[in-house]
């Protein structure tokens, strides 16, 4: 039999979220330890529990069933049971035991607690890329942009135009702004589980940036017109739910919003 | 790094001055000038009717969707035609919103592009 040793933290700052830090192997005479400690968080009020197995050598069958049950009370308190911090060894285990159909497993604690500000809080997780003033940049951008997008559960069609977004606004500040390799575009962006907000800010060529306002200000009209020049803006205005141009200062910033519609 | 994109040319049966093309890839500003030499060259060759298949084109930007206005412009004035097929809906919605349907020729399949050649 191999020793098994359970400890319960909270944090503080996290008052929903418990950790359970398991040391040692989860074998069928665990399961009256692991019953009794969940017992005391059932009682609780931290019902978001997620259990820190990185020191985990062994799991038996019993033991996955036991978590799963502790899962059931969980999710019926509105909580919930994650697990962090696996080695390949259980975590093979606990797939061939069907135990990925019911759990989501993260790679570590961090990991695991952003994923509760994601899900349960809905708090915004916040990107910023810094690249040089050239086309060549643009597209791996866009790309890795997209990707954040579909990670973060946004579906094809708006992971698709929020590229499109991403790129004209992007190749727009190549394209207006100061050719010095020095003096970096920033992308930032704010997701959410309902939105995503772009803001590309570039250092504006003083003998483009009268022509990008015309163009600007024609583009963000009402009225409808074909669009020879400025398509990229046009763009952008049509894919997205908000778009707003700030030439103040030095730079140019442009901020989109788009709505998840999928 | 510039964005990947293959153009493969295949010739269309009893039509002297036609050319199949299937874009492979994404078309943005990093490749247009690739794209417009190797069509360009095509319409030198004296294939001035084009049939594009965009069954794997990922993407196209504003950039890329300029410069398939240019190639339908250049045909129409050869005595051409610059057709696009199998246009996948992602990129369609880009043209659409553009307002380029109505300036491009957009046909559902290869086939019905071909068979418009005649």
């Amino acid at each position: 039999m191999g020793s098994l040793k359970i400890e319960i933290k909270n944090n503080d700052l996290r008052p929903d979220v418990s950790i359970v830090h398991f040391d040692g192997a989860l074998d069928s005479a665990s399961v009256t330890t692991i019953n009794r400690n969940f017992n005391k968080l059932f009682e609780g009020k931290r019902l978001y529990t997620i259990a820190d197995m990185s020191k985990v050598t062994h799991i038996s069958s019993a033991a996955v069933g036991e978590l799963m049950g502790c899962r059931q009370v969980l999710t019926e308190k509105g909580g919930d049971l994650v697990i962090a911090g696996l080695n390949l060894d259980v975590k093979t285990k606990m797939n061939q035991l069907g135990a990925t159909k019911i759990f989501k497993f993260h790679n570590d604690l961090r990991t695991a607690m952003n994923a509760y500000s994601w899900q349960i809080e809905q708090k915004p997780e916040k990107v910023w890329i810094s690249f040089p003033p050239e086309l060549n940049f643009v597209p791996p951008v866009r790309q890795f942009v997209s990707r954040i997008t579909r990670q973060k559960g946004y579906g094809q069609r708006d992971s698709f135009r929020i590229e499109t977004i991403v790129d004209e606004a992007c190749n727009n500040a190549v394209e207006h702004g100061v050719p010095d390799k020095a003096r970096d575009i920033e992308l930032f962006l704010k997701i959410d589980r309902s939105k995503l907000e772009i803001e590309v800010v570039n250092l504006s060529d003083p003998e483009k940036i009268n022509s990008l306002k015309a163009i600007s200000k024609s583009i963000l009209g009402t009225e409808e017109k074909k669009f020879e020049r400025g398509r990229g803006l046009a763009l952008i205005k049509m894919l997205s739910n908000d778009l707003a141009i700030d030439f103040s200062g030095k730079g140019t910033t442009v901020h989109v919003t788009k709505l998840r519609e999928e | 790094m510039e964005s990947q994109i293959d153009l493969e040319y295949e010739d269309i049966k009893g039509q002297k001055n036609a050319k199949s093309v299937r874009f492979i890839g994404d078309l943005d500003a990093t490749n247009v000038e690739t794209v417009l030499e190797k069509i360009c060259n095509l319409f030198s060759e004296g294939f001035i009717n084009i049939v594009a298949d965009f069954k794997k084109l990922r993407y196209v930007n504003s950039t890329g969707l300029g410069i398939l206005l240019h190639f339908s412009k250049s045909a129409k004035e050869k005595g051409g035609s610059f057709k696009i097929a199998n246009v996948n809906e992602n990129v369609y919605e880009i043209i659409e919103i553009i307002g380029a349907t109505s300036l491009l020729e957009i046909y559902d399949d290869v086939e019905e592009a071909v068979s418009a050649l005649q």
